[in-house]
Formats: C-alpha cells, sequence, structure tokens
C-alpha cells in the first residue's frame, strides 16, 4: 500500500496524499497524470485499467484497495 | 498469423518530407492546458518540432514528387514497375485508387497492378507483407511501396492530444527478388472488436461532412473537436499496444530463431517517446537498438514513421553494410504486425524535402 501511495504521490507532485480525497481535487491530476498512473498500473502491478475506469473511484483510498486486492 | 518469405528484399527506400517546420511552441497557446503542463507534456512525449503538408497538398504529390526523384536519379527505371502499392489513409478521392492516379502520371506500363491499401500505423509492415506475396509470382519483380499520410488536416488545432504528434510524410520503398537466398519472417493480428479506438467519425458513408460535423465541441480533458476530426482514445491504443507488442515480438524472435540481443535495431511505429521507452523496458531492450526520435523531429505520419525511421536513423549503414532488422507496426484497426529481416546494400535509403 505505501510504496503504490508513494507512487501516486509523486505522479500527483504532492509530499503527501489525502487517500480519503478524490483524484480530480489534486492540482496535477490531468490526462498526463492520468496516463502515468495507467503506465504505472501496467509495468509495476501487471493491470490494466482504462481512463474511465481511473476516474470512477470516488477516493484515492478506493482506487489503492482495488489495485491491490484485484 | 506467421508468415514466411524466401529471397526477397528491400533494394531502397526514400522518404519525402514537407518542408514547413512547425514547433510545439508555437501550437501551445491553441491547448486548453497552461505552460507549465504544456512543458510536462513536451518533455514526457517528446514533442519538439514536426512536418506538416502545405494546404491543398496531397498524399500523392509526395509520392509523384519522389518518384520523380528516382526517375531522374537514375535509381529506379519506370519500365521496371510491376506493382505499385500505395498505403494510406488518406486517398485523393473515394474512386478512382489513388495508385491509379499515380501510374496515370507517369504513364507507367499497362502490364502492371496498383493497390490501394487502406492502412494506418501498421502499414510499412502490411504493405511489405503485400509486396512479398506479389513477388511469388514469376511475372513480378519489382514492387513500389508508397506509405503516404496527410492527415494534418484531420487533426483539431485545439486537441492536444493528436495536434502536438501528428506529421505528415511519404516514403517509396522498392521490394525485389533477391539473388542471394534468404528467409523473411514476419507475422500480423487484427482485432476489429477495437477498430474505433483510432478513427475519424465523419467523412465517408456512414457519416457524411455538414455544418453539423465541423462544430468543434469539448471534450471531457478539455480538447475540442469536431466529428470531422480524427479521434485517438489515448488509454486504450496505450493499454492494447503494452498488452500486443511485447509478445509479438517474442514469437516472432522464437519463429526466426534468434535471440533479442542478435537484432541489432529495433525500428518501430513511432507514436511518442513515451510509449516507445515503455514498450523497450518491457522487451528488455536498449533505448539505442530502439530510436525513439521521429516524433520529435518530424511527427507520427501514420505508416510512413518505420520508414523515415530506417532513413533517419540507419542512413548509410544499410548502404554500406548489413544490419539484422526488427520493424513492427501498431495501431488503427486495430492492427499489429513485425518482420524480421536483414537490411542491407541498399541502393538509397535517404530523406528529401518537398
Amino acid at each position: 500500500m505505501e510504496e503504490l501511495v508513494a507512487k501516486l504521490a509523486e505522479i500527483l507532485e504532492v509530499e503527501s496524499l489525502d487517500l480519503s480525497k478524490s483524484f480530480k481535487e489534486y492540482e496535477a491530476w490531468d490526462s498526463l497524470a492520468i496516463l502515468y498512473v495507467i503506465s504505472m498500473l501496467d509495468s509495476d502491478y501487471h493491470k490494466t485499467m482504462s481512463a474511465a475506469e481511473l476516474q470512477q473511484f470516488e477516493t484515492i483510498g478506493d482506487f489503492c484497495k482495488a489495485v491491490l486486492n484485484k | 498469423m506467421d508468415f514466411r518469405f524466401q529471397n526477397k528484399r528491400i533494394s531502397g527506400i526514400l522518404t519525402i518530407l514537407p518542408q514547413q517546420v512547425i514547433t510545439f511552441e508555437e501550437e501551445m497557446a491553441n491547448y486548453n492546458f497552461s505552460p507549465i503542463k504544456c512543458q510536462k507534456l513536451k518533455m514526457a512525449m517528446g514533442y519538439k518540432e514536426h512536418r506538416i503538408a502545405q494546404k491543398g497538398q496531397t498524399s500523392s504529390d509526395f509520392c509523384i514528387h519522389g518518384l520523380q526523384y528516382l526517375f531522374d536519379k537514375g535509381l529506379l527505371k519506370p519500365e521496371e514497375i510491376d506493382a505499385l502499392l500505395f498505403v494510406s489513409q488518406s486517398p485523393d478521392y473515394f474512386l478512382p485508387p489513388t495508385s491509379n492516379i499515380i501510374q496515370g502520371h507517369f504513364e507507367l506500363k499497362h502490364d502492371m497492378i496498383c493497390l490501394d491499401i487502406n492502412q494506418g500505423c501498421a502499414g510499412f509492415e502490411v504493405g511489405l507483407i503485400q509486396a512479398f506475396m506479389l513477388l511469388d509470382q514469376p511475372a513480378i519483380n519489382k514492387v513500389v511501396l508508397l506509405n503516404a499520410d496527410v492527415l494534418s488536416p484531420k487533426v483539431s488545432d485545439q486537441d492536444r492530444n493528436s495536434k502536438p504528434l501528428i506529421g505528415d510524410a511519404a516514403a517509396i520503398t522498392i521490394v525485389e527478388k533477391s539473388e542471394t537466398p534468404n528467409t523473411i519472417f514476419a507475422n500480423i493480428q487484427m482485432d476489429g472488436t477495437g477498430a474505433m479506438a483510432l478513427n475519424i467519425p465523419a467523412g465517408g458513408f456512414r457519416m457524411p461532412c455538414t455544418a453539423e460535423t465541423a462544430e468543434l465541441k469539448e471534450d471531457a480533458a478539455g480538447n475540442f473537436r469536431a466529428l470531422d476530426n480524427l479521434v485517438m482514445k489515448g488509454d486504450e491504443v496505450f493499454n492494447f499496444v503494452q498488452r500486443e507488442v511485447p509478445p509479438m515480438i517474442e514469437h516472432l524472435m522464437e519463429e526466426a530463431q534468434i535471440s533479442k540481443d542478435d537484432v541489432d535495431y529495433y525500428m518501430f511505429h513511432q507514436p511518442n517517446k513515451f510509449m516507445l521507452h515503455k514498450l523497450a523496458d518491457k522487451l528488455e531492450i536498449p533505448y539505442e537498438k530502439m530510436p525513439a526520435n521521429i516524433v520529435e523531429n518530424f511527427g507520427n505520419a501514420s505508416g510512413v514513421t518505420v520508414p523515415t525511421n530506417i532513413s533517419y536513423n540507419l542512413g548509410d549503414q544499410i548502404v554500406n553494410g548489413v544490419k539484422k532488422v526488427c520493424v513492427a507496426g501498431f495501431g488503427v484497426g486495430l492492427t499489429w504486425s513485425s518482420i524480421y529481416m536483414e537490411l542491407g546494400n541498399l541502393k538509397f535509403n535517404k530523406i528529401i524535402d518537398f
């Protein structure tokens, strides 16, 4: 969990991440960040997710749980 | 699907690029994206400048200019051409075939075959496979493969997904029978369920162009596009490429019984630097063996990127020597294809401007 959160924080350009927030609440969340997350899931977690699926999660915490339990 | 071809070779490649250079900076103001974000996009994707055709120039104009150059320089004789393949998504007309127009322009012999093939990112591989199959016929000794696309007029200026990377270009590849025996290994896969991942909604018979299809509308990411414009589902394309291309290359290596390390160059289609580096990482191929500099210098001209890549990055290396090369294309269709062959002793391999 920590590793995934750290990777997301780096993509979103923040020191620490609030897991109760949504991706959209972060300034750096844009189409490029979406691509970075999709790519990171593919290379580091061998998981495939579309941009639409990614944006459906209400909180970043929900997203992390889904990735790690999937 | 695997293919094997005996005793065929590429004997020359000429890439024809538009003279007009447009930089990423010039276009930044059109995008609904802050300058800082634009710079990040530029760095990640490897955007710098791209070549765009002048208004009114079509794919066939670039082919005709290149063929005239080859005839004038004595690098190709008109009467030798037994087949003319025009692989493009930007024909001059719905009918007649553009290959017939080009044949007519040069008044080539009647005893030949002209074929238009609608293919995109894998257009070089599809064209080569078709050329190799034609060369199995005793009557066909020389095939001229034209890869050409002038798609920039179909891309919205306010679409930062596609505009910064689009390029226009043409390439002429001469394919002929080889006097020295050899084997070429190829494969191709298709998935039409993903056909609309890259598409131009309006302009065909299904949805003719009207005033309504020309109206620009904003998408969820802040890009403005009309139904007349090219649209790419970037995430779908990225996931498709990362899923399908590495196993395809592994399979090709097995078929050809060669190790990845023994291949000198991986000359892949050029979607953007980011995607190519991810592919190289997955395949454990050093970046030096998989050039990713075509988008930043010229743009992505669909099926023309592989010959452009070969002309620009290999140049005289395959005129004066021989290299073991793996080419691959992937995208529109969805189509993905790869070919392993030796490229060498070409008569010419260069770029000219038009």
